[in-house]
């Protein structure tokens, strides 16, 4: 209690506190941003690929796939990465939370690694004639997705409030992670059949006439809002489920004989 | 090259269907998720009121 006549100080706001601030409004815009904000570059992408990119010469219209098929790949590569910082974060807080993120972000990531394989496979088949090879960027997405969906699986048959199975799957997601960079290196470790990149090439131009370009970019930033979107929902789902077995275990207890 | 517009048109299909069937199977969850919290939150004020191990 403080002492008669003196006024009580105003509780001091640090850096880390007006960052924590920030972050919340942020969040909370979610609902209203992320939506509509998604809907329109999503048909700004569609119009831009099946419409304003020029046809490609050598491979036709099947190019347009592209403009699926390189978003999907960066949208798990995002999706990975949220995975593999909030499982860092769990180890560390031992918040529940971060698990939560984490789980939701591996589910986006394993749909999006399941499109990009999938859209690579039906592009593949006309220009390389075959659906699948054994090739060093499309061995190591599928490992990729392997790693995930085996996280994802092990996840689904325990509880979803247990700390401990929580941090073993964050320490397996962390290392499921290292794949990512062997994923982005394998066109330049090895000699695959998957083009090179065209797009960050370093201090290089991107490989393509600007128009291409453009339109690639904005789908990759649809894509990309589509995969936080994603998560946010996923992750809501995920606190959910918690939520439902805390109050399991609440009348568990009560009704305990 | 031809132009293979079959092809085209099925790597546009298996994304957007994937994207749908995600979202419907989404949406399906939260709110089952939510159904189940709002019985879940009935049923523990129900045991509230009566002593433990009833």
């Amino acid at each position: 209690m403080s002492a008669p006549g003196h006024a009580i100080d105003p509780p001091r706001r640090g850096p880390r506190d007006a960052l924590s601030a920030l972050l919340a409004r942020v969040y909370a815009l979610r609902w209203d941003v992320l939506p509509p904000l998604t809907g329109v570059a999503m048909m700004a992408m569609i119009v831009g690929a099946l419409i304003v990119a020029p046809r490609e010469l050598i491979e036709g219209e099947l190019q347009r796939i592209m403009y699926i098929h390189v978003p999907s790949a960066n949208a798990f590569y995002l999706a990975f990465f949220i995975v593999f910082v909030a499982s860092l974060l769990l180890l560390w807080t031992r918040d529940m939370r971060w698990d939560a993120v984490a789980r939701g972000a591996a589910t986006v990531g394993v749909l999006f690694t399941g499109l990009t394989l999938a859209t690579g496979a039906i592009w593949g088949k006309p220009i390389w004639g075959v659906w699948w090879t054994w090739d060093a960027r499309l061995t190591s997405t599928l490992i990729l997705f392997l790693i995930y969906s085996g996280y994802l699986l092990a996840r689904s048959t325990s509880d979803v409030n247990d700390e401990q199975t929580a941090r073993f799957s964050a320490v397996y997601a962390i290392l499921g992670f290292l794949d990512i960079p062997i994923i982005i290196m394998s066109v330049r470790w090895w000699r695959t059949l998957h083009p090179q990149p065209i797009v960050f090439r370093g201090l290089e131009r991107p490989a393509m006439p600007m128009e291409m370009f453009v339109v690639l970019l904005t789908g990759m930033a649809a894509i990309l809002l589509l995969t936080l979107w994603f998560i946010v929902l996923r992750t809501e789902a995920e606190r959910l489920a918690q939520r439902t077995e805390s109050l399991r275990a609440a009348i568990d207890r009560r009704e305990a004989p | 090259m031809e132009s293979n517009l079959d092809f085209l048109f099925a790597g546009f299909a298996v994304f957007w269907a994937g994207l749908f069937v995600y979202i419907l199977l989404l949406q399906g969850r939260l709110r089952a998720l939510g159904r189940e919290i709002e019985q879940l939150e009935e049923r523990l004020d129900e045991t509230e009121g009566r002593p433990a191990g009833r």
